[in-house]
């Protein structure tokens, strides 16, 4: 009988220390949660890459009783590349040494697109505070807009970490949608004679400009804007190694191996901040609307830019280059090439686009450092 | 009322500041390109070539028609035609120097095969 006994309490205990027993509705919604991303990711192949490890994250998040985030180890290590920024400045710098700035170099006037699309981050910086959120949930909420995920990231791991998750699974979403979000606002805001006017071929720029370029914005965006100098720093660095041309290794390993790595773990934790109790609250939805709102904003400030430039320009630029402005690089740029094709088959604004696309990148980190540098990070 | 009020001044800030910057950063392109030595070089480069040409100016344009291309204007004609369709008249055909065309070529090649 005595074994019997033993046997039940072990059996008692087992049960309790089993995630089984805790597990509440909670963690069940947001297990689904996860499951119904993973679908997009995988089977839909929406930003794949990084929506991928952000759901399954996700579901990490919900076991209970883990205390995977409390204890040493290879999860706490992942939390905490987010929770101190880490791992945003090093996909900077993968995503500085994939990036050509060519076609903004030959193109500065595009660099205003850029800005102009930050509107969005506005828009919905102004949205989040009407609807209650404090400045600097509001701030972070609002770089949704600009369609920068290391940044969004950033923002929020500064500004708002109680935000992350819903943040970061909002401004990764959105981008994958760009194809979809965008191409109404720019048919509604342009037309057929607008979206058909070519632009003329850029004009070649050397080595000196790519080089220097980096070097240069790096010292006075630091400068001027020192909570972002990890961001832009990064950023150039990796672009520094890639128009160098005699730094092909570190480059490919920025661009690739590590970009990577870096991708796999941000994305892990990401998804690991977005538990039941963080995530299944009613400031979700309204993030992931003003998202929306962020985005279309974008689009439309872009669009609208372009078409001033267009005018005081004598009709030179095609507007449709403005909605690349909210980074997205380079799905943005690629959406106003499809449209603009679509509208004149011979009309090539791929590279035109990417000018104001990889300004958009820039405009967000300033965009950011701005917010960071008015308001400053919260009292802990 | 407050926080709209903390916000439209956050936003007007902001914005202000955002346009600054990269205004800021479009003028050190353009100065960046100005005080580029390299591209005066290759801008000097030509004038110095074009300088002692009168002389060979008859042996240069008779080098020129002896290679054979009609094959490859054929071909670009062609697919011109099939792409713009019967109301387009080639009048040059010269080979593109910007890189950032060829690769925009490519890649729309690429995303039409994908």
């Amino acid at each position: 009988m005595g074994i019997f006994d033993a046997f039940g309490t072990a059996l008692q205990a087992l049960w309790h220390d089993s995630g089984f027993y805790s597990l509440t509705m909670g963690n069940v919604i947001m297990m689904l949660v996860g499951c119904i991303l993973m679908y997009m990711a995988f089977a839909k192949e929406f930003e794949p890459l990084l929506l991928g490890p952000i759901s399954f994250g996700c579901v990490i998040a919900n076991f209970p009783v883990t205390h995977m985030l409390d204890e040493p180890g290879a999860m706490q290590l992942i939390s905490y590349g987010i929770k101190y920024e880490v791992f945003p400045p090093l996909i900077f710098m993968g995503v500085g040494a994939m990036t050509d700035f060519g076609p903004l170099l030959a193109n500065p006037n595009t660099i205003l697109l850029g800005a102009a699309a930050q509107f969005g981050v506005f828009i919905a910086l102004f949205g989040a505070m009407a609807l209650g959120f404090t400045p600097h949930q509001a701030s972070a909420i609002g770089i949704i807009g600009g369609a920068d995920g290391p940044t969004a990231i950033y923002m929020s791991a500064k500004m708002a970490p109680e935000l992350l998750g819903a943040i970061a699974v909002a401004a990764y979403s959105y981008m994958s949608l760009v194809p979809l979000i965008q191409p109404p606002i720019m048919m509604a805001f342009t037309t057929q004679k607008e979206r058909s006017i070519r632009m003329g071929q850029l004009r070649q720029v050397t080595k000196f400009e790519k080089i220097v370029f980096p070097v240069v914005c790096t010292i006075v965006i630091s400068l001027l804007l020192p909570p972002v100098a990890a961001l832009i720093a990064m950023l150039m660095l990796g672009n520094l190694l890639r128009e160098s041309g005699v730094t092909d290794r570190l480059s490919d390993t920025a661009q690739n191996a590590l970009c990577n790595i870096v991708t796999i773990f941000l994305g892990t934790g990401t998804g690991m901040t977005m538990n039941a109790d963080d995530f299944l609250k009613i400031q979700t939805i309204e993030i992931i609307c003003l998202g929306l709102v962020a985005f279309a904003g974008g689009t439309w400030a872009g669009l609208m830019f372009a078409k001033l430039m267009n005018i005081v320009m004598g009709g030179t630029i095609n507007p449709l280059i403005g909605s690349a402005g909210v980074s997205a690089v380079p799905m943005a740029a690629r959406v106003s090439q499809v449209v603009g094709q679509k509208s004149c088959p011979g009309n090539f604004l791929l590279m035109q686009a990417m000018g104001p696309n990889v300004a958009g990148v820039i405009g967000t980190a300033v965009a950011a450092g701005a917010m960071l540098a008015i308001l400053g990070a919260p009292t802990k | 009322m407050g926080n709209i009020q903390l916000g439209v001044t956050i936003m007007l800030i902001n914005m202000t500041i955002v346009f600054c910057v990269l205004f800021g950063l479009c003028i050190m392109i353009r100065v960046i390109h100005a005080v580029d030595p390299t591209n005066k070089k290759k801008e000097v480069a030509p004038a110095k070539a074009a300088a002692p040409a009168p002389a060979p100016v008859a042996a240069a344009p008779a080098a020129a028609p002896k290679a054979d291309n009609s094959a490859v204007i054929a071909v670009i004609a062609a697919a011109v035609a099939a792409y713009e369709g019967d109301d387009v008249k080639i009048v040059a055909v010269r080979p593109v120097e910007s890189t950032t065309w060829k690769n925009a070529g490519r890649a729309v090649g690429i995303a039409n095969k994908v």
